[in-house]
Parts: C-alpha cells; structure tokens; sequence
C-alpha cells in the first residue's frame, strides 16, 4: 500500500485514501465525492458508459490484461435471464497484495465500481468473491455494503433511477485456483473449484449457466474515476497501449516494501532503486519477478524496461498482477523456485494430468536437488517435464507453474549446477 | 530483514504511524455483528468462524444460525451455490467439519452426502478434524520466506512445543503451514484463527503467544469472539 | 477453409489424411472412429460426459496455436486435424509418463492387465524408461462397498466412476476427495456403494485395475477369457452382455453396448446372477424308464423310444416351459403341441420390484426376472404360478395323457406330479423331485450353452451365441424337439438354428418376415410392434 510509506513521484489515484480509517465509512467516503460517479452513472446508461471505459483503455488488472470496456461489450444485450457480474477479490497469487488493502481502506470504492460495472452490462446481481482468508477485510466490506444498502446506493431502484442492484459477498474457503475465473464460477455455485472448458465463454455461459463477467477488484475500483474524468483523462497517464496508473506490490529483498501506484510505463529499474529503496543493506540484486509467482524470472541486467504489458511481455515475461518480488544476492534460488513448486503443487485442483502430476514431480525434484543429490539430467527434466505441462491443460494454472522452473533454469543454472557439484562432491568424499 | 517500519497489523507494535491497531483492523467501523448474520447481502461472511472453535454441540442451522442460512439461501438462484457458505457456517457452530456436519449440510441443500464431501476436501479452510483454540497459519510462500518466514514457522513450533498439524497438551494450539496470505509487503504474515498478525519475527512470537494466552478464556467454555458479543 | 456445406447439418473436415463427413456438433474422437482412427483417451467415455480432463487424446489442428482436446472440440467444416503428429504424440507420451510417476506398475496381481487402457497405450505411445526416481506414493485399497473395490495407487482420476455414478446412476455415492496430487476417489465415510444397483458399472468404465471387482477378484487372467456376445437372462430387458469364460466357467458377464436396449450398461442383479450357468449336478445323457427305473440310453434309442410311444395319433398335451428357453425352443415344443393336436401350455416366472436407471430410463431391472417370458406368450403359453415363480402346476399334476416339461426344474411341484401322466416327457438341465416321474428324460442344454434368440420387453428379438460347450450328450431343445417332430409327422429336422428360427413363422406369422441372419446387430423389434423406446420418443 501506499501506506505505509508513500512516495512523493505516487501518482495516487485508487490509493488516494489509503491509511485513513474515516474512508471506510460511508460519511467519510461521501466527504471524498464518494457515490457521485454512481449518480452519473444511472443517468449515463450501459453504452455510454462502456464507451467511456472502453475509451479509458483500462485493462483487466487481474493479470491477463484484457481491455475492460471490450470485455463488457460481449455481454449480451438483457435477454429477459439473469446475468451475473463478478468481482474477484480471491486474491491468492504469491506476491499479491493490493486488493486486501484496497477493500480494508476503501470498500466503498469498490462498492461503487460493482455498482457502475453491473449497471454497464445491466446486471442485476453481483457477487464479491472474497477470498476466504479474509476475515477482517470480509467484515469491512460487509459494513460497507449494509451502510450502502441502507443509503440506497444498493438495492432497489437506486438513486431514484429505478434500476436495481443487488450485491451478495460471497467467501472462498481456500483455494488459489479459485482465482481463476471458471474456477470461481465452480466455486460460487457450490463446487469443487475446478476450472471449465471454454468454449464456452463467460460471457455466454457463466456463473449458474447464465452471461456472466469477472472483474478483478482493481479494475472495478478504477472504473468510478473514469465515469467521473471520462476517459481521455485516464489515458493521461501510461503508455498507448498500457493506459492508466496501477498499483505495484512490492515484496521481497526491498527497504519500503508496500504498494505503490504508478502509472503503467514506469521505468522498473527506478521503481525498484529509488521508489522502494532497492534492496537493503546495498545488497545487490539477484533477481526480480515482476508478476506475480507465475510469471518468469528477470535478471537484474533485465530490468531497464517499462511496467506495462507490452514492455514486459517483449522481455519475455509478462505484467500479470504487479506484484514484484524483489530477491537479493543472498537468495538461495532453487529453494524459492522449490517453494513455489511446492505451493503448485499444494494449489494444483487436479483435473488435468500434467498439471496434477507435473507439479508435484517438478517439486519432489527441486527437493532432491536442493537437498544435494541433483543431477545435470535433472535439470534437462524440468525443462522437459515444464513444456510437457505448459498449454496441455485446461486453465493456464500449468503455464504458470512451469514459468518459476523454466526462467530459472535457464537464468540461474549456475544456482542449481553449485548445488549438482556440492551433492556430488559431498558424495565423492563420503 | 527490510528495515522498514512496524506495521500496525502486528497488533500493540503501531510505531510512529498515527492510526492504531482497532482502525487498521476495522473493528470500531464494523462494530458488534449479529449471529443471524445482519442484511441478507452479506450473511454468508462469518466473523466468529474460527473464533468460537468447538464452542456448541447445540443443532446445526437452528436459531439465529438458521435464520441466517436462510438469508444466505436467499441470494442463490441454486441451493447448491450457498453449499460453501454453509459449510462456513456449520465449521462456525461445530469448530470444524464431521462427517456429521456435512450430512446435516447435505440435506438441508438437497445434495448428495458424498458430492458435499468432496467439496468439503477441495478447500484448506475446513477443517474436518478439531483443532486447537488458536490455529496458527503461518506463510513460508515466497514473499515471506526471503524474509525468514521459515524461521517465524520454527518460532511457533518451537514456543507452542508441538509438530505441524498436532493439537498442543493444552488444547490452545495448532500450527500450520499456509500458502500465501495476501500479505507479502509485511513478512512474515501470520494469520491466528480470523486476525492477522504481519511483519511477524521469530522473536515476536513470545510474545504473540502470550497475548493470545491471555485472551484465551478458561478451557472448554468458548470466548467471546473478536469484535463481537459473542 | 472449404466452403460451408450447403445444407448447416454436416460437416466435412480430414483426420489424418482420410476425409471424413459427420454431423455437425461431432466431436473429433467420434469423427475419427468413424474413418477407423482411435484417438488414445481416458476421461472420455460416449456414455457419460466429456471433462477433456485426462488430457490423452489431444490432437493437432491445422491453425489452431494450441493441441485440441478431442472429446469435446466439434468438428469444424474444413478443419484438418493430425491425429497423431510429432507434438501430439510427444504431448500424449508426456501424459503418460505422468500417469506412471505413481501407477504401481503391478500388472502381474492386477486384474485389468490385458485390458488396461493403461498397458496398452504405453506399449504404444509411451516412453521406453521413465525418468521418476522417486519413491512412489502409496494409497493402498479401499473397499467401496457392494462388489467393488478401490486401489488408490492405480487411480489415474479420470473420474469415469464418478460421473457414472452422478449422471447416470444418478446416486451420487462417489467423489474425488482432496485436490492435486493428493486426490483420490472416495464415498462418503463409511457409506459405501452398497445397496447400488447400478455400481457394478463403475468396475467396467475405469480404464485402468483401480476399481475392481470382488467376485472376480484374482479369478482369471484377461488374456485367458473367452468372450462370447449374450444376452442376459436374468431379466426381461435384455441387456447385451459379453459371457466372459475360462476353463468352461463362466467368470462374469461384461455389458456390451447397445444404445437400443442398455446404452453401456447392466444392472448388478444381472451381472452377479450368473453361477447358476456354472451348476455341476447336470443330466449329461438321455433316458427312458424302464421296468421303473430310468435307464441311461443313446439319443436314438431315446428318440425312437419315444416317437413309437406317442406315434402319430393326437393327444391331450399340457406343457410347463421355463422363461429361460429361447424362441426356438419355445417355438419347437408349440409346433411338437400342434402335431399333436394342440394343448395348453404355461410358464411361470419370478419377479420382483422394477427398478430404473435413471440416466438411461429404458434400461430397467424388469419385473420379469427371466429374459424370454414374452416370447413364451408369443408363442402361447400362459403365465401361471405366483410372484415367486412357483404354483400354478396344480391342474397339470394329475394330466393323464402327454406331459413336457421344458427347463422348468419344477422344484416346488409335488412328488406325485406326472405320475398319472400317460407320457411325461421332461428336458431339462437336472432332475427333481417332480421331474423323476418322468418316463423319458431328455438333457438339454442352457442359453449359456447354445444359438438362439430371446424376445425381450419390447419385443425385441437379439441373437446370442454360445458361450460353454453343454456338458456330455446334452442337446438343444429345439433339436431334440425337431427330431421328434420328424419323428411323429412328414416335418424335417431343423439341421441348423437357422432352420428352427426359420420353423417360427409356422407359429406365429410375424415371424415370417425375419431370418436368424438378418437380425440386427442390436436386435430386431417383431414387425408390427413399436419398440417401446422409440414410442417414448426416445
């Protein structure tokens, strides 16, 4: 968050409030120009106002990207059924932190953007699914959502303008996989939160068999300052394509960890060094993930480059949700790739043969290598094992977990022939 | 170690920052929420549920459990989707999922004893066996564990005197390891039973223990849960 | 792309190399069987929904960035689809190597050996070595309940049982429990799948020795059954099974499909019903009694015996017959009646509650526990006797002129039954009480034993083949009844089961427009009768 620690060259847009307890209230929130996007919003009507978002450029911040306003447009037109609008809040990739702090200092914010996204696709329902963990920010939220019910910016022909919202929270019990948008579907409906086939889509087929869209918290949270500033003025900050500002979560090896927001472009390396004060002790770096667990490794040679989608994805690794992990020179490699490894494992649903085996081989061998009795052809393993998950299964949970393994191995293979050579010696003096 | 500042998510640590422990957790904004679970749009979220452990063997969904099952069915244009917050719901009354629970969930939503089981297992947060009044999950997952999130996890094993997974003596403790948190910005996140407890260091744990202790009422008659009347 | 096709209802597209024309909605794995290409699969099975979880049969598509499962991608028009390219042979041998980190490998006690989907596409596919070094995990066995039994360690978790047993069965009694790795299929507790009448299904859709029944557990190996195309006898629906035999025994009954009468399936009543086909205590010879006695004879002696015996004169002839004969022979003893100038015949049968599969609701467990019960009243015999199969012999027992009784064993009949009878003719598979009044006794043998066809609910008339060799001299009842016919009148023996099915149309007409060799493959419903399925509408 930007709180604790907020930097000056912030460009505070959703974090704005951030450490202030009074804008969670509704008072408090209203005193900020809380609910005034919402007003204009009813009188806007779903076109205009995914005109707008689509004008914004907003992209989904869950991490694939997705332009918002687009994604919109493919709900159908009201077909007489309901349609469903989702809110991810189940937010469990490693490294990730900025919608638990969004919702626990600003869950009006978030209120709104559900209440102006639902009246874009003309849903009458939407669900928060808040990941299960959330006890403290699950209750925050909760009282936010009363007091909006009973200010009637949630219900029955809201504002006067006779449409009608409702919204229901809805907690996971504990499961990443949940994050993912078919899986959160399984999940509401009361089933295991395996991920579905698409075709078909969402947007077709969805929660409860109905049209259904899933946006992430952050997406939503941005979507009442473009209906307030339209969406020219959103567009002033971040690249053509990268539009907006975001919120980085910055963990790991650095002296001000927290979230930051900035807008999408932002040179990584100067993020890194000057915003979040590099590692500590003058360490030097060892390596960066810059999405998320998911997402390859960069090394610090690799970092002269923009935050935004496109830059990330030409140096081959993707934005995903902002989190950056930062790991110093003293970082053991193998146990952090083996850690995530493990964590795969542990969050595989277990459809998928690839995913359900290959997680847990990659682990069992990051273990043995870790521990001394690796071998070269290990690593050759991994490699092979990693492609033989990637894009063979249903959802992309196999990609990203042969993402850590794969970057590593080629980035840091010197990390992991040291540890070849320390087994096979310790094993040759025995 | 970064050398950073306490957050105040560590509860009694607030440093220099203004705001304090309460308003960071929300506690006076959220104030004392019902048993039956308040406006039907958020009654499925549960603010006792690891609070109030083993506390009753009174009948599942009776009472004001009921009415807010009820509440919570209202939301669903299937039965079958109010399954997880049930489950929450009888983990809440009974402290943890029996076979016993998830049969009475079964047939109060229509579904088959089995499809409930199997749903039940998908998910960490219900645990089918009885735990300890505090179950302590600590993250070793990648943000945490550059910062010594290990060392935190040995802390706790070491303190409460007791391997991962076990019930301590006492009947207080279990420890756990847990898959990120949604924490990472403040290693080592902790989460005991529905609090949080970040920038947690091995040599905080004492002190953690102690606090909770203090907390914990005289054995076998349940607390009064965090923010609530019970 | 080619060009759509005129008409929106099929399309066209080319599986590796061979084009092919389906229609549209096909699945590839359909499209591909349908030019003979089998697409390597586990998770799909065409009697239950499609998951695309096992990820095997995924193939290459001209086009399209990734592999394609094909149990649920359609065929498209114009699509040109590899089945069986570099990178879906290298995705599937990856697979595979997958499924063996943890499979056991201990084919030489599993009972699916020789049927293993496993075995079979690694020895086709699959990689030389593995490369898991390791320690497998170890799951051991589970006892679900009823007949079936669970070893965790073969699991593959293509969840075939459990989508049986929630779509079809419509009995949810099986989950996947846990996820990842750690996941294994499970009941809930200690409430198995007993009491199930459906569970024995489960056994034949697991693709690999993880569930596994007790009843032929450890009993024979697959490679050293013989399999021979049936029909269950145990009850009025017919289901098409597979009489799977070693050593002359019969070791279980496999449904086979037949999307007309029992989809994949065959209730457990069906499928465990089975040991009587196996009795020891059988009349292996013909005999005729003499000075008292019944003495073991040739057939021709026994033969002439009795044609001289009833000569070619009419008689008063009453008849018991067994709803387990099949139409030829129920059709020959009606035709020996006639000769004779006609008499009345009854049948009894046992029967209980009916119970439905509710995913295939034409496919029940029938009242009638005996497959032929239609045709015995097709062919004219009545229905006598209680619920339980017994009774009804009360006005038969004290008969004074000809007597048969055809595979009824008669058992509850009273120990005077025929003694009265002028001749009492009985074939049958062994002697009771009742039946050893018999001045002639004539061994027949079981469907089991023999070609014929059954009648079933609907009037379905389905072929089986023999499955055992019938035990010493014992013959079919059609051919014994067939000899005796010529024996008494100008008739010819049938010299073959074309010959007696032929023989029916003199019984019934409607028969006259059928032949042994022209019934379908799932059967032929008797012209002028709807089958009752297709009347539902389905």
């Amino acid at each position: 968050m930007a709180y604790p620690f907020v930097h000056p060259d912030e460009t505070r847009v959703l974090s704005k409030h951030f450490g202030e307890p009074e804008a969670r209230t509704l008072a408090g929130w209203e005193a900020r120009g809380g609910y005034q996007a919402l007003r204009k919003a009813v009188e806007m009507g779903p076109a205009e106002i995914v005109s707008e978002v689509k004008d914004s450029g907003l992209r989904g911040r869950g991490g694939a990207g997705f332009p918002t306003g687009v994604k919109w447009s493919f709900m159908p037109q009201a077909s007489g059924k309901p349609h469903y609008l989702l809110c991810n809040a189940d937010e469990s990739e490693p490294g990730t932190f900025k919608d638990r702090e969004l919702i626990r200092w600003t869950p009006h914010q978030l209120i709104e953007g559900c209440l102006i996204g639902a009246r874009a696709i003309n849903v009458q329902h939407v669900y928060i699914y808040n990941r299960g963990e959330f006890f403290e920010t699950t209750q925050i939220l909760a009282r936010a959502i009363e007091e909006a019910y009973e200010a009637g910016y949630i219900g029955k022909d809201i504002l006067g303008s006779g449409v009608d919202i409702d919204i229901t929270l809805h907690m996971g019990a504990g499961a990443y996989i949940c994050g993912e948008e078919t899986g959160l579907m399984n999940s509401l409906e009361g089933r295991r939160g395996e991920p579905r086939l698409k075709p078909p889509f969402p947007a077709a087929v969805g929660a409860f068999g109905r049209p259904t869209t899933i946006n992430n918290v952050e997406t939503l949270c941005a979507v009442p300052h473009i209906v307030t500033h339209g969406g020219e003025w959103y567009r002033q900050w971040g690249t053509e394509k990268s539009p907006g500002t975001k919120l980085f979560c910055v963990s790991g090896h650095v002296r001000k960890p927290g979230n930051y927001e900035v807008p999408l472009g932002f040179n990584f390396r100067e993020f890194i060094y000057e915003m979040c004060g590099g590692p500590p002790e003058g360490r030097a770096l060892k390596a960066v993930i810059p999405g998320g667990s998911s997402v390859p490794i960069l090394r610090p040679e690799e970092i002269d480059i923009g935050m935004d989608y496109e830059a990330m994805a030409a140096a081959g690794t993707m934005l995903g949700c902002g989190s950056v992990i930062v790991m110093d020179e003293t970082t053991d490699i193998v146990k952090q790739v083996r850690r995530m490894s493990d964590f795969y494992t542990h969050e595989s649903c277990g459809q998928c043969t690839p995913c359900r085996e290959g997680t847990a081989w990659a682990s069992r061998i990051l273990k043995r290598i870790e521990d001394g009795w690796g071998s070269e052809e290990d690593l050759d393993t991994l490699l092979e094992l990693s492609e033989n998950m990637a894009g063979k299964t249903i959802c992309t949970f196999s990609d990203a977990a042969a993402a850590p393994i794969v970057s590593s191995v080629q980035k840091f293979r010197d990390d992991y022939l040291a540890l070849i050579r320390r087994g096979e010696n310790l094993a040759a003096s025995a | 170690m970064p050398d950073s500042k306490k957050n105040p998510g560590f509860a009694g640590i607030t440093g220099d920052f203004k705001v304090t422990e309460a308003e960071i957790r929300g506690t006076e904004y959220v104030g004392v929420r019902a048993v039956d679970g308040g406006h039907a749009s958020v009654s499925g979220t549960l603010p006792f549920q690891v609070a109030s452990r083993g506390a009753s063997d009174q009948p599942l969904f009776e009472g004001a459990h009921g009415e807010r099952l009820e509440k919570i069915l209202s939301r669903y244009e299937d039965p079958q989707g109010a399954l997880l917050p049930a489950l929450h719901l009888a983990h809440e009354i009974r402290g943890h999922l029996s076979p016993e629970a998830m049969d009475a969930v079964a047939e109060r939503l229509g579904l088959s004893p089995a499809y409930v089981r199997g749903v039940a297992s998908f998910y960490t947060m219900y645990n089918l066996q009885p735990l300890g009044r505090y179950l302590i999950q600590v993250c070793t997952n990648i943000s945490c564990n550059l910062c010594g999130g290990d060392e935190v996890m040995r802390a706790f094993l070491k303190h409460t005197g007791i391997e991962p997974g076990e019930v301590s003596e006492d009947g207080l403790w279990t420890v756990i390891e847990v898959e990120c948190l949604a924490a990472c910005g403040f290693p080592t996140a902790v989460q005991i039973n529905e609090r949080y407890f970040e920038n947690v260091r091995p040599e905080d744990v004492p002190a953690i223990l102690d606090r909770l202790r203090k907390e914990a009422p005289e054995m076998g008659a349940p607390a009064a849960p965090t923010g609530s009347e019970s | 792309m080619a060009p759509h096709n005129a008409q929106n209802d099929t399309v066209t597209c080319t599986i590796d190399g061979l084009e092919v024309t389906v229609p549209a909605g096909t699945r590839l794995i359909e499209a591909a069987a349908r030019v003979g290409i089998e697409v390597p699969h586990y998770c799909y099975h065409p009697g239950l929904s499609a998951p695309a979880q096992c990820r095997m049969c995924l193939v290459e598509m001209e086009g399209a960035p990734k592999l394609l499962p094909a149990c649920t991608a359609q065929a498209g028009d114009g699509n040109v689809i590899h089945t069986h390219s570099e990178k879906s042979l290298k995705a599937r041998e990856g697979v595979l190597e997958f499924l063996l980190l943890n499979h056991p490998l201990d084919c030489p006690v599993c009972d699916q050996s020789g049927e293993c989907g496993l075995q079979d596409y690694v020895a086709e596919e699959g990689r030389k070595m593995g490369r898991f070094v390791e320690p497998k995990r170890i799951l051991g066995r589970d006892d679900f309940g009823g007949d079936v039994l669970y070893y965790g360690d073969r699991c593959i978790m293509c969840t075939r049982c459990v989508r049986f047993m929630r779509e079809v069965a419509q009995d949810e009694r099986l989950t996947v429990v846990q996820r990842g790795h750690r996941a294994v299929i499970d009941t809930f507790f200690d409430e198995g799948l007993e009491g199930s009448l459906w569970a024995g299904n489960v056994v034949d859709v697991c693709p690999v020795g993880s569930l596994v029944s007790k009843d032929f557990l450890h009993k024979a190996r697959a490679w050293d059954l013989d399999r021979s195309p049936s029909v269950c006898p145990n009850c009025s629906q017919g289901c098409n099974i597979s009489i799977q035999t070693f050593n002359n025994q019969v070791t279980r009954l496999k449904p086979r499909p037949n999307m007309e009468v029992n989809s994949h399936w065959m209730c457990d009543y069906g499928r465990h019903n089975y040991q009587w086909m196996n009795r020891g205590n059988r009349i292996e010879a013909p005999m005729v009694r003499r000075d008292g006695k019944l003495v073991a004879v040739s057939w021709s002696e026994a033969m002439r015996t009795l044609a001289d015996t009833l000569g070619k004169g009419s008689h008063a002839v009453r008849a018991v017959v067994s709803p387990f004969l099949s139409n030829e022979d129920m059709g020959a003893l009606r035709r020996v009646m006639e000769t004779m100038g006609g008499g009345d015949g009854v049948y009894r049968v046992e029967t209980g509650e009916e119970a439905e599969l509710p995913g295939f609701p034409t496919l029940k467990l029938r009242r009638d526990r005996a497959a032929n019960g239609v045709g015995a009243e097709l062919f004219g015999y009545r229905r006598a006797g209680g619920d339980d199969g017994t009774g009804g012999l009360d006005d038969l027992a004290g008969h004074d002129d000809v007597l048969f009784v055809a595979g009824d064993e008669i058992q509850d009949a009273p120990t005077t039954f025929g003694e009265k009878a002028a001749v009492f003719v009985y074939l049958g598979h062994a002697l009771s009480d009742a039946t050893r009044n018999a001045d002639v006794v004539l061994p027949a043998t079981s469907f089991a034993e023999m070609e014929g066809t059954f009648t079933n609910y609907e009037r379905r008339i389905q072929r089986f083949l023999p499955a055992l060799q019938g035990p010493g001299m014992s013959r079919p009842i059609w051919q014994i009844l067939g000899v005796l016919l010529a024996g008494i009148s100008e008739k010819a023996a049938p010299a073959t089961i074309d010959d007696a099915f032929d023989a029916l149309a003199e019984v019934r007409d409607d028969f006259g427009a059928l032949s042994f060799r022209t019934i379908a493959p799932r059967g032929t419903v008797l012209p002028g009768f709807p089958a009752l399925s297709e009347a539902a509408g389905r």
